[in-house]
């Protein structure tokens, strides 16, 4: 099966579909033998974008010969490649409006997809593949979409990972339009509308393409001869990334999910930022009114809002202040300097903790009965309650130092976040 | 919720230190037995403007909106001559950190708004709304408004416990 596909690529009389399917079988199977598990990581590098490229290239070549026939709408993802990435889409495309149904479809995009994120190993097995399909291919050959192409692809294989990012994305996108619709006459012009909006770029060997098997979507696609493909290839990429940022605010803004549009999405997103804006506004007013004499529920609220489950974390909180602030550190901060240099800044911590300290337990002293009903999910006793407040806020401040010095904690708490 | 409360260093414990510690400051600096209705405004503000500064602080430079927020909360402070200073050097770093983000404010003004079709009309609203979108395409801004919302929520759920627990007593 491995040495199948170019030979039958090479039969100049299988039809297009039978070519479509023995390269998706192909395909999937060569996908099925690596290993899956490399998803998502981000790691497009261009090298092996072009092998990627070079697996799409080969596979497409032979549609390039099939086109030069005129026997096939697919060569138009072919010569119309800019990366190697638009090409997985547009052999998406082109499955998919040839109306195979959802099931090779779906094949395809995940065989398509696992070749994205897959890229180390793939590239590793594959390596000698494409240039072995693209050999065949160049034995195949007419010359001129296949120049075309290679040409483009010398070219755009120097794009950033940015730009393989935004393709696999936006191969995920087209991947769930076609989950969403059936392939119906009407249904599949309505994807290949999607799908030459999503991947504007064109090129003129696109406008060679004539009326092939499905007449109904020709007059999509034909009209992609348009702009050039550099200036089409950076808006799509800019078109690409604003939908997915859409999208997410559309998860991040409550009640978003029936608005489709940008104006109405922008409107909602509006919406909300005044109404958290003029909820601050309003909390802060209310804040300022209320009697703040009560200084003492400050400790308190700081306990229980920020540490009661904190506070559970150090059972030895209590014992000694030398306890707590090794535990906070060694949890904390993982990281090895911050942990060797907490010498130092426990030093300073202790330094500042120590007026706070006084500070915490002359105000907290009249009221430590109230503090026993905020303090009792913490399981203190007694004797310890008047370092209870302030062991929490030792332990933040003594944090909030190891923040300042180390940056990274918070590079890794914004990605958590974000 | 509760997994950001579990760990101290999440921006809701952060921001609801600094907030905290910047609210104890503003009350012990005036006993609030007074209740004019001036001193509860100037209160209010000052409160209002701790709570945005100790987002901002909370977030550090790492946004745009956090950036622009802290410039603008620097050159409102009274003393002049240190704003001017503060808004030369601050214009400085602010374009450029703008341009590093691939938006520069030279190219907007000059282009004007009808020729890129920046979102139109909405993204300009947006645009004022979140701090420092001015000078950004549609894309950061975007970016840019995300993560505002997700401090803002932050901000709110904060503040709104500690109202509660004020009025509690």
């Amino acid at each position: 099966m491995n040495r199948a596909l170019p030979e039958m690529l090479q039969c100049s009389d299988m039809t297009v579909l039978q070519r479509q399917r023995a390269r998706l079988k192909w395909q999937t199977e060569q996908l099925r033998q690596q290993n899956y598990f490399c998803e998502l990581s981000g790691v497009f590098t261009s090298q092996t974008g072009f092998q990627q490229g070079g697996l799409m290239n080969g596979a497409g070549g032979g549609d390039s010969v099939l086109s030069n026939m005129g026997m096939s709408r697919q060569l138009k993802p072919d010569p119309g490649l800019e990366t190697a990435w638009p090409e997985l889409g547009k052999i998406n495309m082109g499955f998919g409006s040839c109306g195979y149904g959802n099931g090779p479809s779906f094949d395809m995009n995940h065989a398509i997809s696992r070749t994205s994120s897959c890229p180390p190993a793939v590239a590793a097995a594959v390596g000698s593949k494409p240039v072995e399909v693209k050999g065949n291919s160049e034995k195949m050959g007419s010359a001129v979409g296949r120049e075309s192409f290679k040409k483009r692809k010398v070219e755009k294989l120097q794009n950033s990972k940015v730009v393989a990012e935004d393709e696999y994305k936006r191969i995920k996108a087209s991947e769930e339009e076609e989950e969403e619709s059936k392939i119906t006459g009407p249904n599949t012009i309505k994807i290949s509308n999607n799908k030459k909006q999503n991947s504007g770029d064109t090129s003129k060997d696109n406008s060679k393409v004539s009326e092939v098997q499905k007449p109904d979507y020709i007059h999509v696609r034909a009209r992609r001869g348009q702009a050039t493909d550099s200036h089409s290839l950076a808006e799509r990429v800019r078109r690409e990334k604003i939908s997915e940022r859409m999208k997410y605010l559309q998860d991040l803004v409550p009640g978003c999910n029936k608005i489709t549009g940008k104006a109405g999405m922008l409107d909602e997103i509006i919406n909300y930022v005044q109404s958290l804006q003029r909820q601050v506004e309003f909390l802060s007013m209310k804040l300022a009114t209320v009697n703040p004499s009560l200084d003492f529920n400050i400790d308190n609220l700081y306990a229980k809002e920020e540490f009661p489950s904190c506070t559970t974390n150090f059972p030895t909180v209590g014992m000694a202040p030398e306890m707590t602030n090794h535990s906070p550190f060694l949890q904390f901060n993982p990281i090895q300097q911050v942990v060797s240099g907490c010498g130092v800044e426990m030093g300073m911590g202790m330094g500042m903790n120590s007026s706070d300290m006084a500070l915490r337990r002359t105000i907290s002293a009249p009221v430590s009965i109230p503090d026993a009903s905020f303090l009792n999910t913490t399981c203190f006793t007694g004797p310890q309650q008047q370092i209870q407040p302030s062991a929490p806020w030792e332990v933040e401040l003594q944090n909030l130092y190891n923040v300042a010095f180390t940056d990274t904690i918070e590079a890794s708490d914004l990605e958590m976040e974000m | 919720m509760d997994l950001q409360n579990m760990n101290p260093s999440s921006l809701k414990s952060r921001f609801a230190t600094r907030f905290l510690r910047a609210l104890t400051k503003i009350n012990a600096q005036k006993p609030i037995s007074s209740s004019s209705s001036r001193e509860i405004f100037q209160r209010y503000r000052r409160i209002k403007v701790a709570a945005d500064k100790s987002m901002a602080y909370s977030v550090r430079s790492r946004r745009s909106w956090s950036r622009a927020t802290l410039w603008r909360l620097r050159t409102r402070s009274p003393r002049s001559r240190l704003a001017t200073l503060a808004r030369r050097s601050s214009v400085k770093t602010r374009t450029t950190r703008a341009a590093s983000h691939g938006a520069t404010v030279v190219d907007r003004k000059s282009h004007g708004k009808e020729n890129k079709e920046d979102g139109g009309v909405e993204a300009e609203e947006l645009r004022e709304l979140v701090p420092g979108g001015e000078a950004m395409d549609l894309c950061n801004l975007l970016d840019e408004t995300a993560h505002y919302i997700k401090c803002l929520t932050t901000q709110v759920q904060v503040m709104r416990t500690i109202a509660n627990l004020y009025s509690l007593h």
